[in-house]
């Protein structure tokens, strides 16, 4: 709980701290110190830390707090070590061998202690970015300007990370986001994330020590089902916790609604824009945290098809997806475009016939389950710029809602997944399945599979294996 | 009244307004009746027949042309009892909808907007009384700038017996999270920490706080005075804690829109001096009501771009505290659809010709306003309010849930 006096304690702050780093993290101690216990050590891989990336994002807020229920919330966490992939594949911008931000010696003292060998940055970032990557500018990455102020060690590979320089594993969990630099695309144009690989690395690092520990995978498990299996599977063998996925099934609704647990769903639309394998896979994220509460859980996927073009009003014409739902679920939408950007008028998308206009270039993720339950992602780039969803339920009205992307530079739904991330890591408990995130790696990759073979449709034996309970309790954002 | 295809009326509305632009009030409010909203989980169409339409100022970007060959039930008269009477000589409409809100008209030596809403009001009731029967009516934002005119709309209101809507869409919109204020609550202290400009904004930011603090124990008895704080005068209010930091913290802790005082960082939360150096005006109207309730409305352009809510509660351990959403301030939203429930509300009181909710919350809120403006423009002096001694009953929780 925030008192006034840690209030104050916080707001009293001044510049003159702030150019002192080592007044400042004693602040900053004096916020978390309310616990006895040391705070939770935390390796961060990713790809990018430049501003504006999901790692900078995320990961910052386990270095200056987030928005929770009403209050600035600190995790009685640290970040001790990171490793930046892509600093790596430009040897100039990596860290040298030797560069160590922080000591560790004992966790009475464990603000940074500054190696003698290295004159940390000067604390503003800019200059403390320019000096260190050789790049200027907005773009320019953070990670060595973080890991000056707030005193943790970057690390040139990610054994390093987890051991933070030692000989052993010396951290108690794991943030890893993966995304996109300039990594190569398949022939079924998915993006190669090297999220497997970090994976690996350290689970190699797990296996050596004997002992794991909770890891986070932001966003797909990997661009391959069977990677993704084998991770899942490994967490299972090492009984480590492991979550993963997008911000958007943690994020505030609009309305505050979920569907009732062992609902009987007859058929769900949602709706999503962006390229393929890229937001498609937070909506299919969306979609599937609803329909895994559906009477008998989740028991898998039968078969997936990605319909592009006609095929996909075509398919809407057939009552393969319904209308009504694509209507209830624009319903929810606060950004149509089309005439209302031009002058803000309110449009019935689906009744005024006016989507192919919009939308140059649909596409559908026919999903079929094993229970019989049907669901369709429609991604209407041009239509709609949030993602919402409707299904219709037997014996109730019909439940749709918008998942919340509330605006950027803040993004705070990423603080809604920062606050499950932190209850996996001090709980040990992943707060929902890790299995969602196996199914809608595999029905993303099935689609794009469909897409390849010319939009055939695709049976899915091994998405049948994917079956899990839901969280009894709603997992998004309401407090 | 016309009959619907579900034999249910269709009351035939007048609407007036100041001016129909794109991205206007008028424009937000008027193409939600005629071309439908989303509501309730479908695209609804108002059980509504705009049948009349006076707009004051024409011109360049004007709509009415292209609205009018849209819905040609919809015909546009040129004057305020035209539009009413409809070539009748009589009251012709089952409603009216007044948006007097944007266009030009004169600024006062406080910075007030003229907004003629008396005068259109006056008008309205001209009308009433020669044709000896009167309708509902809804007036957009506050009554009027004038605290005087406000209280005489409201009183011919009740002299005459026709419902009256008025205020804010914040009372109504969607919340984040989406809570209200149980009723009967001891509330100590309540706070909005919201954006936009005098005589303007703030009154979305006092109805974001009196539709919640309505619902306190004992309900409304009225505000017994006012003193607004800006500049300096604000930051030594709030080192000497006049408004309480810890509601304050609740409130920015809501916000989506919370700006970084640190390039590089995205979303963290700024120290005192940060906050002074992002808000070079800040602004408060901070007033206490006659059962001692405190409250502080805060303008704080720099800092936040959204509507923030905070209240101490007797006996809870930490604030109640939400946000009133506004989607246009969404990245990429096209929609100002905080309209959809204010819309919503004008047909309910088209159809029962009951208010759905309190006008005198926004009687109280029109002279919360006046009276921040006078303490701004009497050099933040603390101002008695005895005119606001205005007593109320909350209703039913009218903010949009479904």
């Amino acid at each position: 709980m925030l008192t006034r006096r840690r209030f104050l304690g916080y707001t009293a702050l001044t510049p003159a701290m702030l150019a002192c780093r080592p007044l400042l993290r004693a602040g900053a101690a004096q916020e978390r110190s309310e616990s006895s216990e040391p705070p939770l050590r935390l390796a961060v891989i990713g790809s990018t830390y430049r501003p504006g990336s999901n790692m900078q994002t995320i990961a910052d807020r386990f270095l200056v707090g987030y928005p929770h229920e009403g209050d600035w919330h600190i995790p009685h966490i640290q970040i001790v070590s990171m490793y930046v992939e892509s600093l790596q594949r430009e040897p100039e911008l990596a860290p040298p061998p030797h560069r160590t931000y922080a000591a560790h010696g004992s966790q009475e003292d464990w603000h940074p202690k500054v190696a003698q060998s290295v004159q940390p940055p000067a604390p503003t970032e800019t200059h403390t970015t320019a000096s260190v990557s050789g790049e200027s500018g907005a773009m320019a990455d953070l990670s060595a300007a973080r890991a000056s102020e707030f005193g943790f060690r970057l690390c040139a590979n990610i054994p390093e990370a987890l051991r933070c320089g030692g000989d052993h594993l010396a951290v108690d969990a794991v943030l890893a986001i993966a995304e996109q630099v300039d990594y190569p695309r398949n022939d079924r144009g998915q993006i190669l994330y090297p999220r497997y690989d970090f994976f690996q690395q350290c689970v190699e690092v797990f296996e050596d020590e004997g002992r794991a520990v909770p890891y986070f995978n932001h966003e797909s498990l990997s661009f391959s089902f069977n990677e993704a299996q084998s991770m899942v599977a490994t967490a299972e063998r090492l009984k480590f916790p492991l979550l993963a996925g997008s911000s958007l099934p943690v994020t505030w609704r609009m309305p505050d609604v979920d569907i009732p647990l062992d609902a009987h769903i007859e058929e769900a639309v949602m709706v999503g824009m962006g390229p393929l394998d890229g937001k498609d896979f937070d909506a299919l994220e969306a979609m599937q945290c609803m329909l895994e509460r559906r009477k008998g859980g989740e028991t898998g996927v039968k078969a997936v098809q990605l319909l592009e073009g006609d095929d996909v009003w075509a398919a809407g014409d057939s009552g393969r997806w319904s209308k009504e739902l694509l209507s209830s679920a624009l319903s929810r939408s606060d950004a149509i475009f089309g005439l209302t950007v031009l002058d803000g008028r309110p449009q019935d998308l689906v009744a005024g016939g006016v989507l192919p206009q919009l939308v140059k270039d649909p596409a559908a993720y026919c999903i079929e389950y094993i229970d019989g339950t049907r669901a369709t992602l429609l991604m209407l780039t041009g239509a709609s710029g949030d993602f919402t969803f409707a299904a219709r339920v037997a014996g109730s009205e019909s439940i749709s809602t918008q998942f919340f992307r509330s605006p950027a530079p803040n993004n705070t739904f990423s603080a809604c997944l920062a606050a499950k991330i932190e209850q996996m890591f001090t709980t040990r408990v992943a707060p929902y399945p890790v299995r969602r995130t196996l199914l809608t790696s595999g029905i993303l990759e099935a689609g794009l599979i469909s897409r390849r073979r010319l939009n055939e449709k695709i049976e899915t034996p091994h998405l049948a294996a994917v079956k899990y309970d839901p969280p009894a309790e709603s997992q998004y954002a309401r407090a | 009244m016309t009959q619907t295809s579900s034999g249910s009326a269709r009351p035939k509305i007048a609407v007036l307004a100041n001016i129909y632009k794109a991205r206007l009030h008028t424009q937000h409010i008027v193409d939600r009746i005629l071309d439908g909203y989303g509501w309730d989980g479908v695209f609804y169409h108002a059980r509504l027949e705009v049948v009349s339409l006076f707009v004051e100022e024409r011109g360049e970007g004007d709509l009415v042309p292209e609205r009018a060959q849209r819905h040609p039930g919809m015909k546009v008269y040129d004057t305020i009892s035209d539009a009413l009477m409809r070539g009748t000589g009589k009251l012709a409409v089952d409603g009216v909808v007044y948006i007097g809100e944007q266009g030009i008209y004169p600024q006062n030596e406080k910075g007030q907007t003229e907004y003629p809403r008396y005068r259109f009001f006056e008008e309205i009731i001209d009308v009433f009384r020669s044709s000896g029967r009167s309708v509902p009516v809804y007036v957009d934002k506050h009554l009027s700038w004038n605290w005087d005119f406000a209280k005489a709309m409201y009183d011919a209101s009740r002299v005459m017996g026709f419902p009256l809507m008025a205020g804010s869409s914040a009372p109504v919109r969607w919340r984040i999270p989406s809570i209200e204020m149980p009723l009967g609550s001891p509330v100590a202290e309540a706070m909005c920490v919201a954006f936009g400009g005098l005589d303007s904004y703030d009154i979305h930011a006092l109805e974001s706080i009196q539709c919640m603090v309505e619902r306190r124990k004992g309900a409304e008895t009225g505000v017994a005075w006012m003193q607004a704080y800006r500049g300096d005068e604000f930051w030594k209010a709030h080192q000497r804690q006049v408004w309480s930091m810890e509601l304050f913290k609740a409130a920015l802790c809501r916000s989506h829109m919370l700006r970084s005082a640190r390039q590089s960082f995205t979303d963290v939360y700024p120290t005192l001096d940060e906050m002074r150096d992002l808000v070079k005006d800040p602004v408060a109207y901070h007033y206490r009501h006659l059962d001692g309730l405190r409250c502080t409305m805060m303008l704080m352009n720099g800092l936040v771009a959204d509507f923030n809510f905070a209240a101490a509660i007797e006996g809870q351990p930490r604030p109640l505290s939400t946000q009133m959403y506004a989607s246009r301030l969404a990245e990429g939203a096209t929609l100002e659809n905080y309209f959809n429930p204010l819309v919503h509300y004008i047909e309910q009181m088209m159809l029962t010709r009951k208010e759905p909710y309190p006008v005198e919350r926004t009687l109280l809120t029109t002279g919360l306003l006046c009276a921040g403006i006078d303490s701004l423009f009497q050099g933040q002096s603390r101002l008695q309010t005895p005119q606001l001694a205005i007593r109320y009953q909350p209703n039913d929780s009218t903010f949009r849930r479904n």
